[in-house]
C-alpha cells in the first residue's frame, strides 16, 4: 500500500473526495477488491466477499452522487460486517457449522441503516464462532490473523474486522462487544473501536451472545470515522428491546474543539497497576498518552473503582448463563457441531445456578452504582484496554481472561459508553491501546477526548508492513 | 451431598442430565472450578431489598426508553 492507495484513505478523507466528485465509488470498490484478492488468503479476515454484489451497489451510488443525490459521508464507501449481522438474502452463518447456509430474510437493523446511509457490502468478516468460540482451528472458517505480524492473533471475537480494517481490506467494520469483542481486535489491530453505551445502537438482527451484555459498534482507523458510523447507525428501535428512546447528536460537531480545555478524566490507576499489572510496553504508553492529554488542557486525576476481578466474575455469571440459555437445545442436540473451545464456554452456563445470576444482576447494579459514583466530577474515565499487545496465534488460553484478564468487561456491565485506540507501539512493532470510557450516552465527550488525542499524535500515520 | 469440587461437578453434570463428548470432561472441570470462584467473589450476602438489575435496565441517568 502506498500513500496514494485509496485504500489508505479515512472513512472521512475518502467520503470528502466522493463529494467533490475527484474519486470514484467504483475505483474505491475496485481498489478494496484487488487488496482482498492479494491479502485474504493470508489474513482470512473474509469469509465472503461479494465482488459483484459490491462493483453493482459502487456504480448505483456513483450514478446517484452524479446526479446531485449524495447521502452523506458513509456514501460509496466500502464496509464489511462481522459475520453475525444479518444480511437479506445473503448467508450469515456465526463461523459455526451449525448455521452453514443459514440465509436470513432481513436485514439487521443496523445493515439496513448502512445501507441507507449508502455504505457498499464488500463482505462478511470472519467471527469467533457464536462470538464467543475464540481463536479455533477447529471451525468451518480459519482464524483471522494480525495484519502487524501475521503470526500474531487479532483477537476477537470480532476477528476479522479488526484485520480488515487494519490491513486496508475495507473502509470500516462492525463489529459486537460482549466483554471487550469490538475494543479488544481494535486494540491489537492498532485501531479505533467504539462500544456505545448499552442501548444506544440497535442490536436487532445480530446473532446474540448475552442479551444483558451485548453491544454492536464500529472498528474504524480514526475517531473521526467511528463518529460517523456512530451517526448513521445510533437510535430507537422498537426491534431491540434494550434500545433507548434518546435523542441522537452531531458527533462530527463534538470534534471541533481544538483542545481539552475543561475536560476532567479520572484514572483508575489500581485496575491495570495492582489488580492485573499491565505490561511494561502498555503501561508506558499509558503513561505518555496521560501526558498528551494533560498537554492539550485536561484534568487529571485518580479514582477508585472496584476490583477488577468482581466486574469479571459478575459479567462472567452473567455472559455464561445467558449464551447457555440461547445455545442449549444445539449444545444438547448437536453438541459435536460446536467447534471446542464454543462448545466448553457455552456449556458451562449450564452450571450456573439461577440464584447465582440473581446475585450477579444485583452486584451488576451495585457496581453500575459505584462506578457513576466514582466518576462523580469526571467526564470520562481513562485506562489501557488490556494488559499486553498481541500474542502469537493459537496462544490464547480457553479461559484467557482469568490469567491476564482485561480492562474493557467493566464497562460491558455498567453499559458505559467506551473508545479504545492507538497509543503507539512495542519495541517489535505491535500496536499498544488507549481507552476512554464516558458516562451514558455521552459519546460526544469520548469522541472528542480521543479525537484531540488522535490529532496530537503520529501513530496513524503508520500502517501494517504488508 | 458432594464435598469436593471434583464430586459436584460430577453430581451436577448428572443432575443437568449433560451428555458430555469424549474430552470435554476436563475441560469443563476445569472451568466449573473457575466458575465457583466466581460466584464465591459475587457472593450471596445481600441487603433483603437489593434489587437485581434487570436484563435491559435502563442506565443510571436514562430519562425513559419505551
Amino acid at each position: 500500500m502506498t500513500a496514494s492507495d485509496p485504500c489508505f484513505l479515512s472513512v472521512a478523507e475518502a467520503a470528502a473526495l466522493i463529494a467533490a466528485k475527484r474519486l470514484s465509488p467504483v475505483e474505491l470498490t475496485q481498489a478494496y477488491l484487488t487488496r482482498i484478492e492479494r491479502f485474504d488468503g493470508t489474513l482470512h479476515a473474509y469469509v465472503r466477499v461479494l465482488p459483484d454484489e459490491a462493483l453493482a451497489t459502487a456504480r448505483a451510488a456513483e450514478a446517484e452522487i452524479a446526479t446531485g443525490r449524495y447521502r452523506g459521508p458513509l456514501h460509496g464507501i466500502p464496509i464489511g460486517l462481522k459475520d453475525i449481522y444479518d444480511t437479506a438474502g445473503l448467508a450469515t452463518e456465526g463461523g459455526s457449522k451449525l448455521c452453514l447456509g443459514r440465509v436470513p430474510t432481513a436485514d439487521a437493523t443496523t445493515t439496513r441503516l448502512l445501507k441507507q446511509a449508502g455504505a457498499i457490502l464488500l463482505g462478511k468478516l470472519t467471527t469467533w464462532e457464536f462470538a464467543i468460540g475464540g481463536t479455533a482451528f477447529d471451525t468451518p472458517f480459519p482464524p483471522a490473523r494480525n495484519p502487524w505480524n501475521t503470526d500474531r492473533d487479532p483477537a476477537g471475537s470480532s476477528s476479522g474486522s479488526g484485520a480488515a480494517v487494519a490491513a486496508g481490506l475495507c473502509a470500516m467494520a462492525m463489529g459486537s462487544d460482549t466483554g471487550g469483542s469490538i475494543r479488544w481486535p481494535a486494540a491489537w489491530c492498532g485501531l479505533t473501536g467504539l462500544k456505545p453505551t448499552y442501548g444506544r445502537v440497535s442490536r436487532a438482527g445480530i446473532m446474540p451472545l448475552s442479551f444483558s451484555l451485548d453491544h454492536a459498534g464500529s472498528l474504524a482507523w480514526t475517531v473521526e470515522d467511528a463518529a460517523i458510523v456512530l451517526q448513521a447507525i445510533a437510535g430507537h428501535d422498537p426491534l431491540d428491546p434494550a434500545s433507548a428512546d434518546r435523542a441522537v447528536p452531531d458527533y462530527r460537531a463534538a470534534l471541533a474543539s481544538p483542545d481539552l480545555k475543561g475536560v476532567r478524566l479520572g484514572i483508575p490507576r489500581a485496575m491495570f497497576e495492582r489488580d492485573c499489572p499491565a505490561s511494561g510496553a502498555m503501561g508506558a504508553a499509558f503513561k505518555a498518552a496521560v501526558g498528551v492529554l494533560r498537554g492539550l488542557g485536561a484534568a487529571i486525576a485518580e479514582i477508585e473503582l472496584p476490583a477488577l476481578a468482581l466486574y469479571n466474575a459478575t459479567a462472567s455469571l452473567i455472559t455464561r448463563s445467558e449464551g447457555f440459555a440461547i445455545h442449549e437445545k444445539t449444545l444438547r442436540e448437536r453438541p459435536q457441531d460446536y467447534g471446542g473451545l464454543a462448545r466448553d464456554r457455552l456449556t458451562i452456563g449450564a452450571y450456573v445456578r439461577a440464584s447465582d445470576m440473581v446475585q450477579a444482576m444485583r452486584r451488576r447494579l451495585m457496581l453500575a452504582a459505584a462506578t457513576d459514583a466514582a466518576m462523580a466530577g469526571f467526564d470520562a474515565i481513562l485506562l489501557p484496554t488490556c494488559p499486553d499487545p498481541a500474542p502469537m496465534l493459537g496462544e490464547l488460553g480457553p479461559y484467557f481472561d482469568n490469567r491476564r484478564p482485561m480492562y474493557m468487561r467493566p464497562f460491558n456491565l455498567t453499559g458505559q459508553p467506551a473508545l479504545s485506540l492507538c497509543n503507539g507501539f512495542d519495541d517489535t512493532g505491535l500496536p499498544l491501546s488507549l481507552q476512554i470510557v464516558g458516562r451514558h450516552f455521552d459519546e460526544a465527550t469520548v469522541l472528542r477526548i480521543g479525537h484531540a488525542y488522535e490529532r496530537a499524535t503520529p501513530w496513524r500515520e503508520r500502517r501494517p508492513p504488508l | 451431598m458432594a464435598d469436593s469440587i471434583e464430586d459436584r461437578f460430577a453430581v451436577e453434570t448428572e443432575l443437568l442430565g449433560l451428555k458430555l463428548l469424549p474430552g470435554q470432561e476436563a475441560n469443563l472441570r476445569a472451568a466449573y472450578a473457575v466458575l465457583r470462584e466466581a460466584v464465591a467473589l459475587v457472593g450471596a450476602d445481600y441487603p433483603f431489598e437489593a434489587e437485581p438489575a434487570h436484563v435491559f435496565a435502563p442506565a443510571p441517568g436514562a430519562e425513559r426508553r419505551r
